[in-house]
């Protein structure tokens, strides 16, 4: 395989595994938990650091997760008590378990070298340099990890289908007919911050902040359906990775960068042109019923002049 | 604010720090219940993040590190980052959560692009532009605590002086548009606010601390009242105390200060949350049991008082087989009868004392104003269309409809 395919590759299986779940993530009006597990991850790899003395990906990657599990959990319970909005919840959850962590570096860290961007908030530049010898075979980690992570979540959501379909929807519904929308809420949320955790090491965070909200927000506006908006979702995450790294490579940038940009660039062609709730599409219907109104009207004035 | 800052009993140094961040946690106190209402909380983030591009065009633009055009460019860049926001959820049926996510990405996306960029022109200055926007509270000075004030000033006189059009404008868009409110003035000038806020507060204390501050003050206040202008009043002085607080214990422990603020925070939003009266969710659990206890004693007091009237005194094994309870719910409810002393033990025979029989009648009345209200109530023609309290009907209703309630039983009853 060339260096091309497996940062293309290793992006697409991270855009699958994250656009999996994002629309849910988007339906619950969760959609910056991804953002939240990104900062909150922080104390994490700080604690892994002390304890173990390492820097071994394996490690490290546990304590994020811990950290990461906390995060979601919190949000939730803090949620489930009613008394503060979703978006509030999370506002307040990650800024102190990242205060937690800057704390721990100041405290304990503060002379040695714990560089963050090369420990958890991975490059995904450096995906095909990174590989891990299988029985003889030489395989490339990001791209067997993500390949996991995304099969992972595709048999969780196909397992959960319904149930995440109807607690997403009507909560209250789904607690009458004894389906518990909080058990169901908390598999996703770990499955996200499993997912986020692991998506860092290979892409980075704000790739993974980018493919989890955007494709899931760009394939909202272009259908009504769960099941399409969830494979939409997937595919735009494959087109960013593909468009994108082709942008990066064509301008000499940031790939993550160049891929969250392609994101968006679809989102916005969504939020114009798509067939139903797109701004064109809807001015286009407001302009077609307005003239609809003006006609019957014009011919109501021309009935009642030739009665009279 | 010098005056102020000279007033404290502390060093110069400390004194800007505590007085910044008391100015600071005023102004996000205040503009942050603007955010957070109307479910924007995050804003605060996403702003953070857009304000990147601005700042790596202002770069490309004047060819150099100057502080002034650095914090224009990221303060248009959150303008441009806070009207697309607030313009997606406007025009499509994308949710403030959402646009926020979808803002906070495309705009640091495209700000590291842009990095990478400048990294390939070999300009020897752009080193540290992207840690530009993460400040340091301690490294607070004087002036940028003046401008934090102006802000919080302006920022109070307009919430003051255009309450009731915020108001309306924050619970009910749509009417506040039918009665004539600007809508989009209004939006566009408190998203203003609190842009200039966020990119000032950025500077000087980071994203990370703007963000709790925001989010802070409001969630606490809101658990503490119900009306908006109490709770802005109480989000600037809670902002308030937890800046300065903060920043005396971190500079007391001699640790960085804008950990230590948003974990003061934290601390007090999620003590508010649990404590809160009347709201809290560990007032909630309290006032729930004491609920449960009293309608258990007085059923167990009412399945006494028939066991009494159907035969002689019951042990309590045969109060148990009578009353269909657990055991351990009628030990219970006996243990509270014994303590209000409503009951009288006879060996191991139970007894109503004088007052337990007054009390037994007083519940059975209660029971049967209950079925009547349920069996007759639409019999009545009440006031209004507020339900009655089950608990306390003959209060709520008033003694005349209480009476005619009765009547209709006493009619309905075969004789």
């Amino acid at each position: 395989m060339s260096d091309a395919m497996i940062i293309v590759l290793t992006a697409g299986l991270t855009a699958t595994a994250l656009a999996l779940l994002g629309p849910f993530l988007v339906l619950r009006r969760v959609a910056l938990m991804g953002d939240a597990v990104s900062h909150a991850v922080l104390p994490g790899i700080v604690a892994a650091f002390l304890v173990f003395q390492t820097r071994a990906p394996l490690v490290v990657i546990l304590g994020a997760a811990a950290f990461a599990l906390i995060c979601v959990l919190a949000i939730e319970a803090l949620r489930g008590t009613g008394l503060v909005a979703s978006d509030a919840a999370i506002g307040l959850v990650f800024p102190a378990l990242f205060a937690l962590g800057v704390l721990g570096i100041h405290r304990y860290a503060a002379n040695i070298h714990l560089d963050l961007d090369s420990t958890i908030y991975g490059e995904i530049a450096f995906a095909p340099f990174r590989t891990l010898d299988l029985g003889g075979v030489e395989v490339v980690r990001s791209v067997l990890i993500m390949g996991v992570v995304a099969a992972v979540n595709l048999g969780l959501i196909t397992l959960l289908w319904k149930e995440l379909k109807v607690t997403s929807f009507d909560p209250d519904f789904a607690r009458s007919i004894r389906f518990s929308p909080t058990v169901v809420a908390r598999l996703l949320l770990i499955a996200v911050a499993v997912t986020a955790v692991t998506a860092f090491e290979s892409v980075g965070a704000i790739l993974v902040v980018a493919l989890l909200i955007v494709p899931a927000a760009a394939a909202y506006l272009m259908t009504d359906r769960l099941v399409a908006m969830v494979a939409i979702a997937v595919a735009i995450g494959w087109v960013s990775s593909v468009v994108g790294y082709a942008g990066a490579v064509e301008v000499d940038a940031s790939i993550a960068g160049a891929m969250g940009l392609t994101a968006a660039v679809i989102f916005g062609i969504a939020l114009l042109a798509s067939p139903r709730h797109g701004l064109i599409a809807r001015a286009v219907r407001r302009a077609r019923t307005r003239r609809a109104v003006e006609r019957a009207l014009a011919e109501e004035r021309g009935a009642q002049g030739a009665g009279a | 604010m010098g005056p102020l800052i000279d007033l404290l009993p502390l060093s110069y140094t400390e004194s800007v720090v505590v007085v910044g961040a008391a100015v600071l946690g005023v102004a996000a106190g205040v503009l942050g219940a603007l955010a957070v209402l109307p479910r924007r909380s995050l804003v605060g983030d996403a702003l953070a993040h857009s304000a990147l591009p601005g700042v790596a065009i202002a770069f490309l633009v004047t060819g150099a590190r100057d502080p002034a055009s650095l914090l224009v460019g990221a303060a248009i860049a959150g303008l441009i980052g806070a009207f697309m926001m607030v313009g997606i959820e406007r025009t499509s049926r994308i949710r403030p959560d959402a646009a926020i996510g979808v803002v906070l990405s495309s705009f640091f996306s495209l700000g590291i692009v842009l990095l990478t960029y400048i990294g390939t022109t070999g300009n020897a200055q752009q080193a540290g532009l992207e840690t530009y926007l993460f400040g340091q509270a301690a490294g607070l000075l004087e002036r940028d605590v003046n401008v934090m004030a102006v802000i919080a000033a302006l920022s109070i006189a307009c919430v003051v002086l255009a309450l009731r059009v915020i108001k309306t404008t924050l619970f009910d868009r749509s009417f506040a548009a039918s009665v004539g409110v600007p809508v989009r003035v209004v939006e566009l000038a408190t998203t203003a606010l609190l842009v200039a806020a966020i990119v000032i507060g950025l500077r000087a204390v980071g994203a990370i601390l703007m963000v709790a501050m925001l989010i802070v003050p409001t969630v606490t206040a809101r658990q503490l009242t119900h009306r908006l202008g109490p709770l802005l009043a109480l989000a600037g002085v809670i902002g308030a105390s937890v800046g300065a607080t903060g920043a005396l214990l971190s500079s007391r422990a001699e640790i960085p200060t804008g950990p230590v603020i948003v974990l003061v925070g934290t601390a007090v939003a999620v003590a508010a949350v649990l404590l809160a009266p009347g709201r809290g969710v560990v007032w909630r659990w309290a006032h729930r049991r004491r609920e449960r206890r009293s309608a258990l004693s007085s059923g167990v007091l009412i399945d006494l008082e028939t066991a009494l009237h159907a035969g002689p005194p019951p042990t309590v094994d045969e109060l148990v087989l009578a009353s269909a309870r657990p055991r351990g719910d009628v030990r219970r409810g006996l243990r509270a009868l014994d303590r209000a002393g409503l009951i009288e033990r006879d060996d191991d025979r139970l007894r109503l004392s004088e007052s337990g029989a007054a009390a037994a009648h007083a519940a059975l009345d209660e029971r049967r104003l209950w079925s009547a209200w349920l069996e007759h109530g639409w019999r009545l023609d009440l006031g209004d269309a507020r339900e009655p309290d089950p608990r306390d009907l003959r209060r709520t209703l008033g003694d005349e409809l209480t009476d005619r309630l009765l009547g209709f039983d006493a009619e309905a009853a075969p004789s």
